[in-house]
């Protein structure tokens, strides 16, 4: 192996002696506890003699960041409409393909399919990642989470027996306004995290608020488009007025709070003059 | 995606083998120490309690049928009293998970509460005396095998019996537990004891029998798993204990 070669390099010489372990399912590290090398890093770049010893950890099958979003977010995204429809199997024949007398119901519908919808083109246009790929067993956890939740939320926002908010149009049309800020500022915060690695590179950089109102939080919080989907939720909580849609938004914040106090660690850690005042998820709060 | 993030490594080095992580945690400080014995020798008290009144009441009564009640008081506040176990985890002075320990108390508490104490016509049955029975001797057991751990003076019996007796007393639990939600079911379908129904104006239903279906299915992929660990650590702890004898 040459000294200037990469671990990429390393990795697709190791896939011709091995066809079975393509690239992305194996870890390569210096030590059998450290972390994998990353693709870009140079041989000689790193901490060995004339000879390295390089571990090899297989990372089981392995399936795309996209693909795995592209099957997680299609399937509420199908399952709301057999609901919404009322497919016979659901709520009995007498019920089959009738409708909702309730606006609302309609108004649910549109915005969760507008959700996923979003989510969906965010997933092909505007996201990028930093690893390829992820295990293929997570696809089965979570697809039965988010397809499962999404079929018991439907079930009853579009039951025959769904009775609307009992703060009425007030209720609805403040859920619904709540709804749209909190999209656009999730759609927002996506763009502005896509624009940080512009030209391809995977490297972590600071996120910072833009001329957009909406980015305006960073200057709060490491993780604001997990802020603004919490608000998604609770907005179509009040909008539905539904438990089980309440417990699916609580169950997303104790997620995402974690993820983004993951995050936010990870900020602090590279990043020296990381702005004192952020929190992860609620500004001053968590 | 979750880094585990804090923490550096510990600077111990590894034996190669790559079993266990290298024991970070340094073990509960003397306070917490003291604290644990007080718990675990309380605990241990309670279901001794529990099974002298059992054998007490057998002996009044002349037979064992509808003993629960001799019992009831003790037995609900020493089991509730198990999910102080929980916080000692979240708390770091146990090493234990608290989401096993988590799923185990609140299993237990909830076979108490939710279906013994909730469905009067239950209390009866021959069954709750299958499980309280396994329940006691088990308690007993494990906490005076803690106790003990935590003097640092561990008799093998008690290691012994601890790995060995669940082997009956396990499925014994296990068979009175099911058997009485199963008597459970056909007073909280009449009852509706706590269900929803539709229509409401939280557009939420829930069917307690039903929800007791789904527990008892449950069971049969969790019980082997929990057994299986069991038997396999039992074949750890006690040829490692043989090894050790045998080395002296």
């Amino acid at each position: 192996v040459e000294p200037n070669a990469t671990i990429r390099e390393i990795r697709l010489m190791f896939h011709k002696l091995y066809p079975r372990w393509y690239p992305a399912r194996q870890s390569i590290k210096l030590d059998p506890k450290g972390k994998s090398l990353r693709d870009e890093e140079i041989l000689q770049h790193l901490p060995v003699g004339t000879t390295a010893t390089l571990y090899f950890k297989d990372l089981g099958p392995q399936i795309g960041w996209t693909t795995v979003f592209l099957i997680e977010y299609t399937g509420p995204l199908f399952i709301y409409f057999l609901f919404y429809f009322r497919m016979p199997f659901v709520y009995g024949l007498d019920e089959r393909f009738t409708s909702s007398p309730h606006p609302v119901v309609n108004l649910a519908c549109i915005c969760h399919s507008f959700h996923y919808i979003k989510r969906l083109i965010e997933t092909v246009f505007v996201h990028r990642f930093s690893h390829g790929t992820m295990p293929l067993r997570n696809i089965v956890k979570n697809c039965l989470y988010y397809w499962g939740f999404a079929a018991w939320l439907a079930y009853y926002i579009n039951h025959p027996l769904y009775t609307p908010p009992s703060y009425g149009k007030k209720q609805i049309n403040f859920a619904v306004i709540m709804f749209l800020l909190c999209e656009a500022g999730n759609f927002s915060i996506h763009v502005a995290l896509s624009d940080l690695r512009r030209n391809g590179s995977k490297t972590r950089k600071i996120p910072y608020p833009t001329k957009n109102p909406f980015t305006w939080l960073f200057l709060f919080v490491s993780c604001p488009n997990y802020t603004y989907e919490v608000g998604t939720w609770i907005s179509f909580t009040i909008m539905t007025q539904c438990v089980p849609v309440g417990l699916f938004t609580l169950l997303c914040f104790i997620q995402m709070t974690i993820w983004a106090k993951d995050k936010h660690c990870t900020y602090l850690r590279e990043f020296k003059d990381y702005p004192s005042l952020r929190m992860p998820i609620i500004p001053f709060l968590l | 995606m979750a880094a585990s993030g804090s923490g550096g490594g510990s600077s111990r080095a590894d034996n190669g083998y790559g079993s266990q992580q290298p024991r970070r945690r340094k073990g509960p400080g003397a306070l917490a120490t003291a604290y644990l014995v007080i718990y675990n020798v309380v605990m241990t008290a309670g279901w001794l309690v529990i099974a002298v009144g059992l054998v007490r009441a057998y002996l009044a009564k002349g037979s064992y049928h509808s003993l629960y009640y001799s019992i009831e008081k003790p037995l609900k506040f020493f089991q509730t009293g198990a999910l102080l176990e929980i916080l000692h985890c979240a708390f770091g002075i146990v090493p234990s998970s608290v989401v096993l320990t988590a799923f185990q108390v609140m299993s237990r508490v909830f076979l108490t509460w939710a279906v013994t104490h909730s469905v009067k016509e239950v209390q009866t049955e021959d069954s709750v005396l299958l499980f309280v029975v396994a329940w006691t001797i088990t308690e007993i057991i494990r906490y005076s095998f803690y106790t003990f751990s935590l003097l640092n003076h561990l008799p093998y019996l008690i290691k012994w019996a601890r790995y060995t007796l669940f082997i009956i007393l396990y499925p014994m639990g296990v068979s009175g537990e099911l058997l009485t939600i199963y008597a459970a079911l056909p007073f909280v379908r009449q009852s509706g004891l706590y269900s929803i129904s539709l229509p409401n104006k939280y557009n939420f239903s829930f069917d307690y029998y039903t929800f007791l279906i789904l527990v008892m299915i449950s069971y049969i992929p969790i019980f082997p798993q929990l057994y299986f660990h069991m038997l396999h650590q039992r074949r750890k702890v006690l040829s490692h204990t043989e090894e050790h004898k045998k080395s002296e």
